[in-house]
């Protein structure tokens, strides 16, 4: 089409403008739409006081750093202790990211690789479980770390991220499946053990796979506010979405720069990551 | 739908040939049975008595101690607790809490969940106790062909190599026995129970049906229930035809071939997307609080303030409308970046030879870019309809703690999901039966749905290609 030059008519030519004035008019609507509570809330992270019933609008009068500063340096009488939470989340993130990611992996690898008696039984006892609403089983979780002594105890919260991981599986063996055999079956031959293959061959492969595993188990407690809320009770022990969950209306600059403080990571993670994410959810559509 | 109902009558069909099968494969299982008790040397028989007793006497005297430290620890663990955990699971209790005489009673939740670990302790040993006769059986055969019984060094060589299945599942499994399989398990009992409410400790429980009399009964948690459910269903066909439309609509305006820096114009929705979640919905939240900036603007400009969020009847369909836009927000850009990749797929040829035939845009919409993307779609606009039935999160975050004040709405407010409603009950106000009663129903919704989806996709696909 680009080589040879068609002779528009005038009528062609006003349809092409008023085509694009609408495609762009759409797009610009659209931009602002999703941009503008974004801008809102950064903006009002940015206001001088403290209230939303100051901002009188959308939009703060004045603007300072002061906010972001108090939020690290002044808790309001042990009321938002923001540093705490924030070491806390990341604490929490963090090693549920890593036993987390050790668990994932190691089923979907089992799964994809080995035939073996109650294999199927567990690939429908997952199916099956995923179909519960999720936290269905709360109250009991609730009981059993009363049990185990765990509540108000950041390591329960660990131990149920992590714990729970291996039952989304499914996207780790997808990938295991991709691996071709051949390479597995020439390190049998070889007189490789299957420990060996999965340290020396198999991880040294799925290391864009670990990376996204261990980017989702981070991201899920990063952002969960249910089971923290159930299990923390102590201000001092809350992770930030808990503590931003119970900001009440006079502290809203406070309420938004918390937010735009924790969302900043995650947002340039999904910014960096898209393709993989989009290849994540075009896989669950083929697979249903 | 003729096709779908012989898929499923197909589904049915194997279903019924597969429980025709098992008095078979029953009889098959016992007939080994006998064949290995008959075949099984003394040695093997010590370890069918005693776990762990066969490998001692072939020498294998570490895994032997291994399993007889564990046998010790099963007995001790069931003598002073096993069996009065499985004891109460039966009775929920009988010693009630009297504090004049320093009684301390028992409490039938704690027992519940103790009765269901001790079954599934009983279960993890019956399962050792099956892999040290298996061992055991492995050794004599061994033996009986004139080889040595493994070393213990072998038997770890064998954990890392033949069985590392399942050396490396044993933790999960276990980790999600603990923190998911228990947890259900004790929901799907605790709705056959009448905990909650008046119900809970120090007054004694029971196994008993009340929960499900007061959902389909007349009571007010039945009419709190229907009412929920109605808008339930009208909330999940509405919120995911709105965003599959959104999203769509927005795919196909940023692929349009004059729309120049697509790049640029994509990375709004993208931030949208990647907000955490609860973020986005608090935000919104504040935007239309009750002294939020819209109400302050509706105020300047003279109007009546709107309480978008209250518990009052007039905030009804404004907060459903707040729901489904906040909701349309937030997932619009996924299936944007889902629809863009399908979009890609499609054959510009046949644009080509539409446009030659004179067909116009529109058209071309019509016939070709609509049903690709509604059939590439469907398993994900399915899946998202289950989703949306089970949108916990946007009226949770939007108006947690709002209780409908009008219309005898039962601890719910009028935009509550069955599982907002569950939340409220089971874990806001103790009401566990009725609570783990609605979690059964909207597992078999989603399951019912699901199950549908299944037959219709990819395993009966093969199916097809003979018909």
């Amino acid at each position: 089409m680009s080589n040879k030059r068609r002779h528009r008519s005038p009528k062609q030519i006003a349809g092409r403008i008023t085509d694009n004035f609408f495609t762009y008019l759409f797009l610009l609507i659209i931009s602002a739409v999703f941009l503008f509570p974004c801008l809102w809330l950064i903006l009002s992270s940015f206001s001088k006081s403290g209230s939303i019933y100051d901002f009188r609008g959308f939009f703060p009068t004045e603007y300072s750093l002061q906010t972001f500063i108090s939020l690290f340096t002044d808790d309001v009488n042990g009321l938002y202790p923001y540093k705490t939470w924030f070491l806390n989340t990341l604490f929490v993130a963090g090693m549920s990211c890593i036993f987390g990611t050790v668990l994932v992996i190691l089923t979907g690898y089992v799964m994809s690789r080995f035939r073996f008696k109650g294999r199927n039984g567990v690939k429908k006892l997952t199916l099956v479980l995923g179909m519960f609403p999720g936290f269905m089983g709360m109250t009991a979780i609730y009981i059993i770390m009363t049990q185990l002594g765990l509540v108000d105890n950041l390591w329960s919260l660990i131990f149920l991220y992590a714990g729970t991981a291996p039952m989304g599986y499914l996207v780790q063996k997808g990938y295991f499946d991709t691996i071709p055999n051949t390479i597995f079956d020439a390190a049998r031959i070889d007189g490789a053990t299957n420990l060996q293959i999965f340290t020396k061959i198999t991880l040294p492969l799925s290391k864009p796979m670990i990376v996204y595993t261990a980017l989702t188990t981070f991201a899920w407690p990063w952002s969960d506010v249910l089971l923290p809320k159930l299990l923390l009770k102590d201000r001092m022990n809350w992770t930030v979405a808990v503590g931003l969950f119970n900001m009440p209306e006079t502290h809203f600059a406070r309420f938004a720069a918390g937010s735009v403080f924790i969302a900043v990571p995650i947002v340039i993670l999904y910014f960096c990551l898209v393709k993989h994410i989009v290849n994540g959810l075009t896989a669950g559509a083929v697979k249903g | 739908m003729e096709k779908g109902d012989r898929k499923l009558k197909g589904f049915y069909k194997r279903a019924a040939a597969k429980l025709k099968a098992v008095p078979r494969g029953v009889a098959a299982a016992f007939e080994r049975l006998f064949a290995f008790l008959k075949w099984a040397p003394l040695k093997v028989w010590l370890s069918i008595f005693v776990m762990g007793l066969g490998q001692l006497c072939y020498g294998q005297i570490i895994k032997g101690l291994i399993y007889l430290v564990s046998l010790g620890g099963m007995l001790w663990f069931f003598i002073t607790k096993g069996f009065d955990y499985i004891i109460g699971f039966f009775t929920l209790g009988t010693v009630e809490e009297n504090t004049w005489l320093g009684i301390k009673g028992d409490n039938s939740m704690n027992m519940l969940i103790l009765g269901i670990f001790a079954f599934f302790i009983l279960g993890f040993f019956i399962a050792l106790w099956i892999t040290n006769i298996k061992d055991a059986a492995y050794t004599a055969r061994r033996v009986e062909k004139g080889e040595k019984p493994h070393s213990f060094k072998q038997t770890i060589q064998t954990a890392t190599d033949s069985k590392f299945h399942v050396t490396a599942l044993v933790l999960p499994l276990v980790s999600v026995c603990i923190f998911s399989v228990i947890p259900i398990v004790f929901m799907i009992l605790i709705a056959f129970t009448n905990l909650g409410g008046d119900v809970i400790h120090p007054v004694l429980a029971d196994w008993s049906f009340s929960a499900w009399q007061k959902i389909i009964g007349l009571s007010k948690v039945g009419s709190t229930f229907v009412k929920i459910l109605r808008w339930n269903v009208l909330w999940a066909v509405t919120s995911t035809l709105l965003n599959f439309v959104c999203g769509l609509g927005l795919a196909l305006l940023l692929n349009k071939r004059n729309v120049r820096f697509s790049k640029f114009w994509r990375a709004f929705p993208i931030l949208a997307y990647a907000i955490p979640g609860f973020i986005s919905m608090l935000g919104f939240k504040f935007m239309f609080s009750q002294s939020g900036p819209i109400n302050f603007l509706l105020d300047q400009a003279g109007m009546q303030k709107i309480f978008f969020l209250t518990s009052d009847a007039s905030a009804k369909w404004w907060a459903r409308g707040i729901g489904l836009f906040v909701n349309a927000w937030i997932s619009t850009p996924s299936i944007m970046l889902m629809t863009t990749g399908i979009l890609s797929n499609i054959n510009t040829d046949l644009y080509e030879a539409a446009a030659l035939d004179g067909a116009n845009h529109f058209q071309q919409f019509r016939k070709i870019t609509l049903p690709f993307v509604v059939f590439a779609t469907t398993p994900v606009l399915i899946s998202q309809f289950v989703g949306n039935f089970n949108n916990f999160g946007i009226f949770f975050f939007m108006r947690s703690g709002v209780y409908s004040l009008y219309d005898n709405y039962f601890l719910a407010s009028d935009t509550d999901l069955l599982i907002n409603w569950l939340y409220n009950l089971s874990v806001s106000n103790n009401y566990y039966s009725i609570g783990a009663a609605i979690s059964l129903i909207i597992f078999i919704i989603t399951s019912a749905v699901s199950l549908l989806v299944y037959v219709n996709s990819a395993a009966y696909k093969q199916e097809d290609t003979y018909q």
